[in-house]
């Protein structure tokens, strides 16, 4: 919310890269090995998530990562993605900026589609997404779709627990009385995302959730199919925004799906 | 691995192309029923047999489990031990009539009823399907479908045949909490994502959309549902008894 | 011991589309308004949403949305030679129960009668010359398309129906039904999106000559804010919609359109649980006095009214009169009488379209309205001469419900079981479409309606006995519309077989065991001649003025289009009358 929102402006204005990185290092996160990665891309369920244009290999996955370290054919997207969201795509903890680890490929292409075409306007991703190709895009996108999206390691902070409890409930029936559908109809299984186009929302920041609430509310963000999303936030207050968001940034996001490849089913042995 | 059925007791056999009246099939047998951790809810080791047998000629093995596999089995316990078994669907008000194909079911029975005397009356002889040979299943099988020479008294043949086909195929691509489609089986087979789906942004593409799928109780991060799908009540060592 | 309530000014059977309605608009009228409803109270925020309802076990195959058949169900044979016996599974068509009735578990293919539709004798005997009719009971319907049409129009911004408008005032649109009635204004909505296979049909459909549209559809593309004020959210085509309610507040339904607006309302009351059982009568039998009901602590309950509004499924609401002594049962031996007369019931067949690798359908992905239709051999848009039929159906590539349980499409040919068949169905599912022929169904003297003599539903009341066939009419109709949409079918490109089943086929009679449509029609008609018809145009009983019957039992044969557009323009004109004219001076609105 205001609080969020100004962290991004504060970002956008300052020239600030150096400070994120710093953020980020502090983390003591490490980038995912290339060759996890690619092992990954072994399980259908993560090339499906990872899929855009065309099906990931070892050099679009590269390539992804060098646009993640700033990078790009036109000589630097202007900021790496990793001096907000992080070498392992999990931010850099402030609630500011999105985890991207794990997030649905198809969906971060066509947000940085969108940036870049102003259909979903900020001013810091705007520019990025703009500087990059369309295979940059796609190779950054299916780069931070193939990791594991595992939960957060860090702590939140204390919140009254009928607070949480409205949230649950709205994610898990939404509400009949303000015609909120709930959450989990399209965010997936306990919200861990429903690939290629919904993100998922469990173990997602709540700052970050609640600020696109708002966003939706008011209109500045609408680059989803047919205003779902307005709709919804629409009829949403503030307390709902807040109760939902703290909510799924609490729900366990378990590591990427299918994290071995699904092996053949065996039949009992006749011994 | 796990996620697939070792409870139903026959298609195994002919999996492996064992001759089914030789004693180590016997034995094998027992040993398939050894496996059984969990007792039925409703059925005893012979319909389970029969069930697993019928259910294996219906769907086969082949790139992808046949039905025992995918914990068809399994499923046709649960269901006639539940609301649709025990006839919450039928009105059984007398009297009954024959009544013509276009007037439905008209059986004195519900369906657990219905099945549990039909595959009696059908295994009341010497021969088990079960022991049959795979060739001698399929004919068997077929004939039941065609309704042919057989008597089973006020259980109406074509009746309990659809029946039976009919919970194959709903335990083969139901949803896993009811405990068939193990492992997304019937689901991967056709390529149907599953309980989870928002499709606005694909609808109008002609091209494949291989997602994986997902059930009602998927639990994140595998393959599989959340296995939820228990039997109803405690009938221990019931399918052990039987092979005694 | 009967329990005596308050006196209420309108007492309402049923909480489904009609029932709502009427109490909405007689609530804002001033009338305090008592709905009573069999089933449980629900809500599409916390009862259908996803991935819990995505249970096709439970919705489509365990009916859990339907009506109970030990509770009430009805008894059925082809012809009066049979003895009936009671529908003892739900199968060809699937009455609902519960808050929003059957129009919780509805598709959304949201369709106007064509003009001709409501004067079916008069234009078929203008243009054809008497003899054509000859053998049916097909009736004019009371009141013109002109008539019904702001009611028509209003009901598509209650639902916000999307579509492409193909005569708006008279002007034919490109894109949309050439044929259609003219519409007062434009769809509230844009149409849906064109699946693969659809996109082919419009194609192939256009290179024949005929004229291709996106179906009229109750599945909202976009938010919209309906005529109550209430919010509709856009269609994620999960592909859950015919037996399931929806939990996106996409499909309209009579809960988020009309209940959600009406539920605080002072003048409206909800009763659930409740069964009626059947309408009391004043002493000269003139007048009903009121509803008697079992309540939902097992209680006989008399709620006494000014207004007795009949509301439930088309079967219940004649099963009601007839238990209850409303009007005069039908006769087949004389043909008099007509509370019964004039069942009807819809005439489908289906093309099934086997595509190469090509053609991606992936039938999962669908919405219930999600469907590319000519409507060239529908009604009379097409010449009958020397066809030996009245009537016809669209023609329509559906993408509407590919769930893996009872979606196994499979060549001619194939195995039922076994290797091949799974073989088959691992092939041909994501690459399959169905064209449905929606027929229309012609009312005869032999198909009808009356009381069971022998079999009692769980209140101890007669069943309903039905008592149907296909006509021959409509046999010839629909084998003449399959061909129609076979041709089609072999015509577009990337095919690689075509399956085709006719529920009418010559040689086979009326079933009601495979799900066919939940389009029960007549038996209670609406007319302007009180021998043939129940009610008079304005759907009141020519015998006792206060009661009003509303829903799909009105028709007086039924038309080739979904029942839910017609019977809800006809409820929206009764209660205009109402409204406007009757509550001010309760009488006969007609002079029987």
């Amino acid at each position: 919310m205001k609080l969020a929102r100004t962290a991004i402006l504060a970002i956008a204005s300052a020239g600030l890269g150096s400070v994120a990185v710093v953020q980020a290092q502090d983390s003591g996160a490490e980038a995912p090995e290339m060759n996890e990665l690619e092992r990954r891309l072994g399980v259908d369920s993560v090339l499906f998530n990872a899929t855009i244009e065309e099906e990931p290999d070892d050099d679009l996955l590269e390539l992804g990562r060098l646009v993640a370290m700033g990078s790009s054919e036109n000589g630097g997207s202007g900021m790496a993605c990793i001096t907000c969201h992080g070498v392992d795509g999990q931010g850099d903890g402030s609630g500011a900026f999105p985890r991207l680890d794990g997030q649905p490929g198809w969906y971060m292409y066509k947000q940085l589609q969108d940036y870049a075409s102003g259909d979903r306007p900020n001013r810091v991703m705007s520019g990025i997404a703009q500087r990059l190709t369309e295979r940059e895009r796609e190779a950054v996108s299916a780069y931070y779709a193939a990791m594991a999206a595992g939960d957060l390691d860090r702590a939140h902070g204390d919140l009254e627990g009928t607070l949480l409890q409205w949230g649950g409930q709205l994610a898990a029936v939404g509400s009949a009385e303000k015609g909120i559908p709930a959450c989990v109809n399209c965010h997936g299984p306990q919200g861990t995302g429903l690939p290629p186009s919904v993100p998922y929302l469990a173990g997602q920041y709540a700052g970050y959730m609640e600020l696109q609430l708002e966003l939706w509310k008011e209109g500045t963000r609408d680059n989803d199919s047919m205003d779902v999303m307005s709709t919804i936030a629409n009829k949403m207050t503030e307390e709902d925004m807040r109760a939902v968001s703290e909510y799924y940034a609490r729900v366990s996001n378990p590591a990427g799906e299918g994290a071995e490849p699904a092996g053949e089913y065996d039949l009992p042995s006749a011994e | 691995m796990a996620g697939f059925s070792r409870r139903a007791v026959l298609m195994q056999l002919g999996a492996s192309g064992l001759a089914a009246l030789t004693p180590g099939a016997a034995l094998a047998q027992n040993r398939y029923a050894e496996l059984d951790t969990q007792p039925w809810s409703f059925l005893d080791g012979n319909e389970a047999r029969f069930l697993a047998s019928m259910a294996d000629v219906l769907i086969p093995e082949d790139d992808f489990p046949s039905a025992s596999q995918a914990g068809v089995v399994d499923f046709i316990d649960l269901q006639l031990a539940g609301p649709y078994g025990q006839g919450a669907g039928l009105f059984l008000e007398g009297p009954f009539g024959d009544g013509t194909p276009e007037q439905g079911w008209q059986a004195p029975h519900t369906p657990a009823s219905l099945i549990r005397t039909g595959i009696a009356r059908l295994e009341s002889g010497d021969t088990r399907l079960v022991d049959l040979d795979a060739g001698e299943r399929e004919e068997f099988v077929k004939r039941l479908s065609e309704g042919e020479s057989f008597d089973l008294g006020d259980v109406p043949v074509q009746t309990l045949f659809d029946e039976i086909w009919a919970l194959v195929k709903e335990g083969y691509f139901s949803d896993p909490i009811y405990g068939g489609n193990k492992g997304y089986a019937g689901w991967e087979m056709v390529g149907f994502p599953g309980a989870h789906a928002y499709y606005t942004d694909h609808v109008d593409k002609n091209a494949p959309f291989p997602a994986p799928p997902r059930g009602i109780a998927h639990a994140p991060g595998t393959r599989q549902s959340a296995n939820t799908a228990r039997p109803l009540t405690a009938r221990a060592a019931n399918a052990t008894q039987e092979e005694g | 011991m009967v329990t005596e309530l308050p006196k209420t000014d309108v007492v309402i059977v049923g909480a489904g589309w009609t029932g709502l309605a009427a109490a909405k608009e007689l609530a804002d009228a001033g009338q305090r308004c008592v709905v009573i409803e069999r089933g449980d109270w629900r809500h599409d925020a916390s009862n259908f949403g996803a991935p819990e309802e995505h249970d096709e076990l439970k919705y489509a195959r365990r009916k859990e949305h339907m009506i109970d058949t030990p509770i009430k169900t009805l008894s059925f044979r082809n012809n009066s030679d049979q003895t009936a016996l009671p529908m003892r599974r739900l199968g060809s068509f699937l009455p609902g129960k519960g808050l929003g009735g059957a129009g919780i578990h509805w598709n959304g293919q949201l369709w106007r009668p064509l003009p001709s539709d409501l004067e079916m004798r008069s234009h078929y005997t203008e243009r054809y010359g008497e003899g054509i009719l000859d053998g049916m009971n097909i009736q004019d319907w009371g009141m013109t398309y002109d008539e019904l049409e702001p009611h028509l129009d209003f009901f598509d911004r209650v639902c916000g129906t999307s579509g492409v408008a193909g005569n708006l005032n008279g002007e034919t649109q490109e894109g949309g039904n050439p044929f259609e009635g003219p519409r007062s204004a434009d769809y509230p909505n844009p149409p849906m999106k064109a699946s693969p296979p659809l996109q082919v049909f419009r194609d192939t459909a256009e290179q024949m000559g005929y004229n291709p549209f996106h179906m009229p559809s109750a599945n909202v593309t976009r938010a919209y804010e309906n005529a109550y004020g209430a919010q509709l959210h856009p269609c994620t085509y999960c592909g859950f919609c015919e037996r399931f309610g929806c939990g996106y507040f996409a499909k309209a339904d009579p809960i988020i359109c009309i209940y959600d607006v009406v539920k605080d309302h002072e003048n409206f009351e909800l009763r659930m649980n409740s069964q009626v059982l059947r309408v009391e009568k004043s002493s000269d039998g003139k007048t009903a006095t009121g509803v008697t009901y079992i309540d939902e602590d097992g209680r006989e309950v008399f709620q006494p009214a000014d207004t007795v509004c009949l509301n439930a499924y088309a079967l219940w609401n004649v099963h009601l009169m007839l238990v209850s002594g409303l009007g005069t049962p039908y006769d087949p031996q004389t043909g008099e009488g007509t509370v019964g007369r004039n069942y009807a019931y819809q005439t489908i067949a289906a093309a099934g379209v086997f595509f190469d690798d090509n053609v991606w359908s992936n039938p999962f992905m669908g919405a219930g309205a999600l469907g590319m239709t000519i409507d060239d051999f529908n009604g009379d848009n097409f010449d009958h001469t020397d066809l030996g039929f009245v009537g016809g159906g669209y023609i329509s590539a559906n993408q509407t419900n590919g769930r893996p349980i009872n979606y196994q499409p499979t060549p001619p040919d194939t195995p039922s079981w076994g290797a091949e068949w799974k073989q088959a169905v691992r092939e041909n599912y994501l690459h399959h479409v169905g064209i449905v022929c929606h027929g229309s169904s012609v009312a005869v003297p032999g198909n009808y309606l009356d009381l069971d003599p022998t079999y009692k539903d769980a209140y101890g009341q007669p069943l309903l006995r039905m008592t149907f066939d296909f006509p021959e009419n409509d046999r010839k109709m629909s084998a003449y519309v399959l061909s129609k949409a076979e041709e089609i079918a072999r015509n577009m490109d990337h095919v690689r077989a075509v399956s085709t089943v006719n529920r009418a086929a010559e040689g086979e009679s009326y079933s009601v065991v495979p799900y066919q449509t939940t389009h029960n029609t007549g038996g209670a008609v609406i007319g302007s001649d009180p021998a043939t018809s129940v009610v008079n145009r304005y759907g009141q009983m020519w015998d006792h003025h206060n009661v009003f019957v509303f829903g799909a039992c009105l028709f007086p044969q039924n038309l080739g289009y979904n029942p839910t557009g017609p019977l809800m323009g006809l409820a929206y004109w009764t209660l205009d009358h109402m409204k406007n004219d009757y509550l001010q001076n309760p009488r006969p609105l007609m002079d029987a």
